[in-house]
């Protein structure tokens, strides 16, 4: 089961791949075709008419209408059906619908500042990890440092023991010194 | 007893007709999923908010009296094929109407101009009657998949195709609407 869905996963990345490296290859930006087409009348024309039915396909798609449109549609399709359709309280809802954008596209705006606000919350977290790991550091080290001046000035066994003793008590303890002990 | 039987007849006939809206209560639902969408898809057919308004208005009366109102197995596939044939009608029509008008194509040839190709109203003016054109499985693809928005997969269920045709189907008809495009200069 697994295996098929690493399988699956691959080929759906090799897809990607392929459909890229095609497009470079092939594509209308591609390198031979562009050499081709600046010698070769006939393909500049089915090249032009090409970039013609595209750009008037989008023109198309990108023709504003009112925004009443559906509400006016659905309204002019629901005075057509059954009298107990046209009172059904969906019916009077439809009649008032405005076109609403989709989720993904109501949630786009937010994109960036929530993008910047994971960033953030990131950078706190890892300053807050690496204070903390510097804190143990240092606290490590000032022990080390204080146990060998003991050590040096008392003699190993004392210091051992007073380190011992300073091991065993509770941590608010320790953390105020051997002297205290 | 003659008013009782009339009171009888009403009230059946009050009872049929309510169960005949029940059952035909899902056209409202699928006006609500589906709407949108084929709105969408009638506005870039068409180009026009009043014939829009009249192609969604007939698809939907199809739509409610297809098999007395029964609701067919497949509802999007069936209502985006029925307001594209609705649709596509309308253009025909219009079509034919404007060369009606204009008397024949000749003149309409004469005032091409280098600046008029790039105007985005004459572009898509050409765009539309040549998508008029095309035969019916070329057209079908094109206007779902271009105008409607759909992905392959879905202009494939719809369409009883698979995707891989779909995508074959899509390239042949823009070949051939390059062709004609190229011919109307």
């Amino acid at each position: 089961m697994m295996k098929s869905i690493a399988t699956n996963n691959r080929c759906r990345q090799i897809r990607a791949w392929l459909g890229a490296a095609i497009s470079r290859r092939f594509g209308p930006e591609a390198d031979w075709l562009q050499n081709h087409l600046s010698g070769c009348p006939r393909c500049q024309r089915r090249f032009a008419a090409y970039g013609k039915v595209n750009l008037a396909l989008s023109l198309m798609k990108s023709q504003p209408h009112r925004l009443d449109l559906l509400m006016r549609a659905n309204q002019q399709a629901v005075g057509v059906l059954k009298h107990s359709l046209r009172q059904a309280p969906k019916a009077q809802k439809l009649a008032a619908t405005m076109p609403e954008p989709k989720l993904l596209e109501r949630w786009c705006k937010y994109g960036h500042s929530t993008a910047n606000l994971a960033a953030c919350l990131a950078i706190l977290f890892l300053m807050k990890v690496g204070v903390f790991s510097s804190m143990n550091e240092f606290q490590t080290q000032g022990h080390r440092v204080v146990r060998q001046y003991y050590t040096n000035q008392v003699g190993e066994e004392l210091a051992d023991e007073i380190f011992a003793q300073n091991t065993q008590q509770s941590p608010s303890a320790n953390s105020r010194g051997p002297f205290t002990a | 007893m003659f008013s009782k039987a009339v009171s009888c007849g009403s009230l059946w006939d009050f009872a049929v007709t309510e169960s005949v809206a029940e059952n035909q209560r899902w056209i409202l639902s699928a006006m609500q999923k589906y709407g949108p969408q084929l709105a969408t898809m009638l506005w870039r057919i068409l180009g026009n908010e009043q014939d829009v308004c009249d192609a969604y208005q007939d698809t939907f009366l199809q739509v409610a009296h297809c098999e007395g109102g029964r609701k067919p197995e497949y509802v999007r596939a069936y209502i985006f094929r029925v307001a594209n044939n609705v649709a596509i009608s309308m253009l025909r029509r219009r079509i034919a109407e404007r060369k009606r008008l204009s008397g024949t194509n000749t003149t309409r040839k004469a005032v091409n101009s280098p600046w008029q190709e790039l105007d985005s109203k004459y572009l898509q003016e050409t765009l539309r009657d040549s998508v008029a054109q095309l035969p019916d499985h070329l057209r079908n693809v094109i206007t779902l998949r271009d105008l409607a928005g759909l992905s392959y997969s879905q202009v494939g269920g719809i369409l009883g195709i698979s995707a891989a045709t779909a995508r074959v189907y899509r390239c042949k008809a823009i070949q051939l609407l390059a062709l004609w495009m190229d011919k109307e200069e």
